[in-house]
């Protein structure tokens, strides 16, 4: 078994927060999505770095590399293209770096403290483990409050895609040895959800001339 | 488990799974080329899934658990229910599309040109809907009841969306993104039993990804992770199960889809998130009986909202999805309660909602496709004109409102017997009042489209009856609740069987009740002596 650095992990754990926060804050949309891309990339050497540990986790890798990394950037690209101004969010950039900060601590401490709720470790991976459950945690909330306070449907969209990417992360401490066909399924689904959303965004865009979700009024109590 | 069955491997969950699947792409790919090809290719599998569900609730009934790919898929008596009742409104759902969407497609579809491509389009989806649907009853491994549970999401998104335009296309997004962030914590919930169970002695590796040998050890998990995982699933499947605060995705989706759609979103789909709910968080039951009781207050919140929702809307088909917001209230109610009588009750209003309430959207439908107006207030006079589909919007509507002598009467009286008898008199009480306001809702609503003047849409058009195969699907339906309703024997058996697999807790001691073979019953355990109370 090769050892992991608890350096490396911690420093690829820090600029996944940072992606997020970019993917989340970037106004242009092609920009949030080249930081999705990167966040990906991250996402795919962490589990590389962890198959040396588990080598389950390689083909979890691969697969996250292509869906990940490829498809899903590709079909943000081709959803931007002669669009790429994000609708003005509800929360601007100052009160989400705020949000940001005390989020990470929050689930920080958490994951210190109560990890063993989440799984079972060795004393020696402890640290690595918690360190990853924090950061998936927090990729997770963060994209959720995307979804929240992102007015442009791309955006919640790329919000939709980091809380994935949370669920996904934490995978990787919770549930290891988990099988292939799962990894594929949970992999496929999002890919397809993502393509059929930016579809129907598509649509929406031809339909109300916007992608701003507060111009969707048609439908009320 | 239910120690008197057997487990056998079986080809028929594989395929019962794999027939609408591969209907849908072949209708995918050869659909276009020969118009009748779709339809009749539509028919075909969905006719062959409900022989095939009706062969494996008939061996499951006899004692058989049917098993494929090992034991991932898994049917017993409670995978059988289900999958018998989705393939039943699917049947009925394919038989009332046959015409209905040739006509529907005129007025426009997913961006195809031609009628071809939309047809299509909504037959290639509409099996891969029921396909997924199907494998989310089946699936013993944990986190695929989750991807098949979102790949019927997937799979109905679009025909969600299918007549593209703002309101359906809204409809759509929210649809989509609602659930899919929804279903996401399930997954969190997933994979957090799946983490701990097979850490647990006894149980390893990838035997901790099925849910029958989670069951099992279901009283060695620590409460602190019941309570999170209970909580992410209640979230997940909740969320797509239409209950309350998560519902606000349904009315519009329900209401936007093509009809055939709404009946199959409204009827099955939120009962086979319900069954996902069911089956992953009554496994604590026995162990954690504040799971039941959370459950039950969320049941009544929920039946609750629908109702006083319901009585707001003017827009038929969105009066219809928020009444089964509240519908959904009563069968987790039953749930809620986790007494025997309750799951049996639960189940029980399960099947009779799904053949009422995809009767009613059909009926809903008719309505639509011969005036052209679903605004309640817009019409009126209509029995004249459409009597075969005032007589079944009528039985859907007294059904749903559980009325005698209609098959939700039965399911409403035991889950109100259920409730008594564990001593949620507050419960009770909470669902006889939505019931009366879902008399007074749907009643007055039948009373307004049917009855009284005729309305200017109703006059000035040439409105008569739907066509043959609409009115037939109605039939189908309204026969089986009145069929029901005055022979509620025929269905005790298959649902008594399915309730057995659902754990319960024990309101008599208020202690951990008998997980070995809840079949029987303890003999202390009141509620399943007030089953035989009504079945004799």
């Amino acid at each position: 078994m090769t050892h992991i650095s608890p350096e490396l992990i911690h420093t690829l754990s820090l600029l996944m927060i940072l992606t997020s926060f970019a993917a989340v804050e970037a106004r242009n949309l092609r920009h949030s999505t080249v930081a999705y891309l990167a966040q990906a990339l991250l996402i795919c050497g962490l589990l590389f770095a962890y198959s040396t540990q588990n080598s389950a986790l390689l083909y979890w890798a691969v697969t996250a590399l292509i869906t990940k990394a490829v498809l899903v950037p590709w079909f943000l690209w081709n959803a931007t293209a002669g669009h790429e101004q994000e609708t003005k969010p509800l929360i601007g950039f100052g009160p989400s770096a705020v949000i940001l900060i005390a989020l990470l601590a929050i689930m920080y401490k958490l994951t210190h403290m109560h990890a063993g709720l989440f799984v079972a470790q060795t004393q020696e991976l402890a640290e690595i483990a918690n360190t990853n459950l924090a950061v998936a945690f927090t990729v997770f909330v963060l994209g959720l409050y995307a979804i929240l306070t992102r007015r442009d449907a791309i955006k919640t969209v790329i919000g939709l895609c980091l809380l994935e990417n949370g669920v996904h992360l934490s995978l990787v401490s919770l549930a290891p040895t988990i099988r292939e066909t799962a990894l594929a399924g949970i992999a496929t689904e999002v890919v397809v959800t993502v393509y059929l959303l930016l579809y129907i965004i598509g649509g929406i865009r031809s339909k109300f001339g916007t992608t701003d979700t507060f111009k969707l009024s048609e439908l009320h109590w | 488990m239910n120690h008197s069955a057997v487990e056998t491997a079986s080809v028929l969950p594989a395929l019962v799974i794999f027939v609408p699947t591969a209907t849908a792409v072949l209708i995918f790919a050869f659909g276009r080329f020969v118009s009748w090809l779709r339809e009749a290719l539509a028919f075909v599998g969905v006719t062959c899934a409900l022989i095939l569900s009706v062969i494996i609730g008939y061996k499951t009934l006899h004692g058989e658990i049917l098993t494929s790919f090992e034991t991932q898929l898994y049917a017993d008596s409670l995978s059988a229910l289900l999958i018998n009742m989705v393939s039943l409104v699917s049947f009925v759902a394919v038989v009332y599309s046959l015409k209905y969407m040739w006509h529907q497609v005129k007025e426009g579809g997913l961006p195809h040109t031609t009628t071809s491509g939309r047809l299509t389009a909504f037959y290639g989806w509409l099996m891969l809907f029921i396909s997924t649907m199907i494998w989310a009853c089946l699936s013993n491994n944990i986190i695929m009841l989750y991807v098949a549970v979102e790949a019927s999401t997937i799979a109905s998104g679009l025909l969600v969306a299918f007549y593209w335009d703002k309101r359906a296309l809204e409809a759509g997004y929210k649809y989509l993104m609602l659930l899919t962030v929804g279903i996401t914590f399930s997954l969190f919930g997933c994979v957090l039993l799946y983490a701990t169970g097979s850490n647990l002695p006894g149980v390893g590796g990838a035997k901790g990804l099925l849910i029958s040998e989670l069951k099992l050890h279901a009283s060695s998990f620590p409460i602190t992770t019941i309570i999170l995982a209970s909580a992410f699933l209640i979230i997940g499947f909740g969320t797509k199960a239409g209950v309350a605060p998560f519902h606000p995705w349904l009315p519009d989706a329900h209401a936007e889809a093509p009809t055939p759609v709404s009946a199959l979103l409204s009827g099955v789909m939120i009962k086979v998130a319900m069954y996902a709910l069911v089956r992953t968080v009554t496994i604590f039951y026995p162990t954690f009986s504040p799971v039941a009781m959370f459950a039950l207050g969320l049941g009544v919140f929920t039946l609750v909202i629908g109702d006083l929702m319901a009585l707001a809307q003017d827009d038929l088909k969105r009066m219809l999805a928020y009444s089964s917001v509240s519908q959904i209230g009563y069968i987790l109610m039953g749930f809620g309660i986790g007494t025997q009588l309750g799951i049996y009750a639960g189940l029980f209003h399960m099947v009779n909602h799904a053949i009422a309430k995809a009767l009613l959207f059909l009926a809903a439908g008719a309505v639509i496709y011969s005036t052209g107006v679903r605004n309640i207030s817009q019409l009126g006079g209509l029995a004249k004109k459409m009597p075969i589909t005032s007589f079944c919007f009528f039985i859907g509507a007294l059904a749903v409102s559980g009325m005698p002598p209609l098959n939700g009467f039965h399911s409403k009286l035991a889950l109100f017997v259920a409730g008594a008898d564990a001593g949620n008199w507050w419960a009770v009480g909470f669902g006889i009042a939505a019931s009366l306001v879902t008399l007074v809702v749907l009643l007055k609503a039948a009373k307004n489209i049917f009855w009284g003047k005729e309305s200017e849409a109703v006059a000035n058009t040439s409105v008569r009856e739907a066509p043959l195969t609409v009115v037939i699907s109605m039939l189908i339906l309204a026969i089986l609740c009145l069929g029901v309703g005055l022979y509620p024997k025929a269905v005790y058996p298959p649902i008594k069987e399915a309730a057995s697999y659902v754990q319960t807790i024990n309101t008599s001691n208020k202690k951990v009740a008998v997980a070995e073979n809840p079949k029987v019953g303890k003999p202390n355990d009141r509620s399943s002596k007030k089953i035989l109370k009504i079945e004799f």
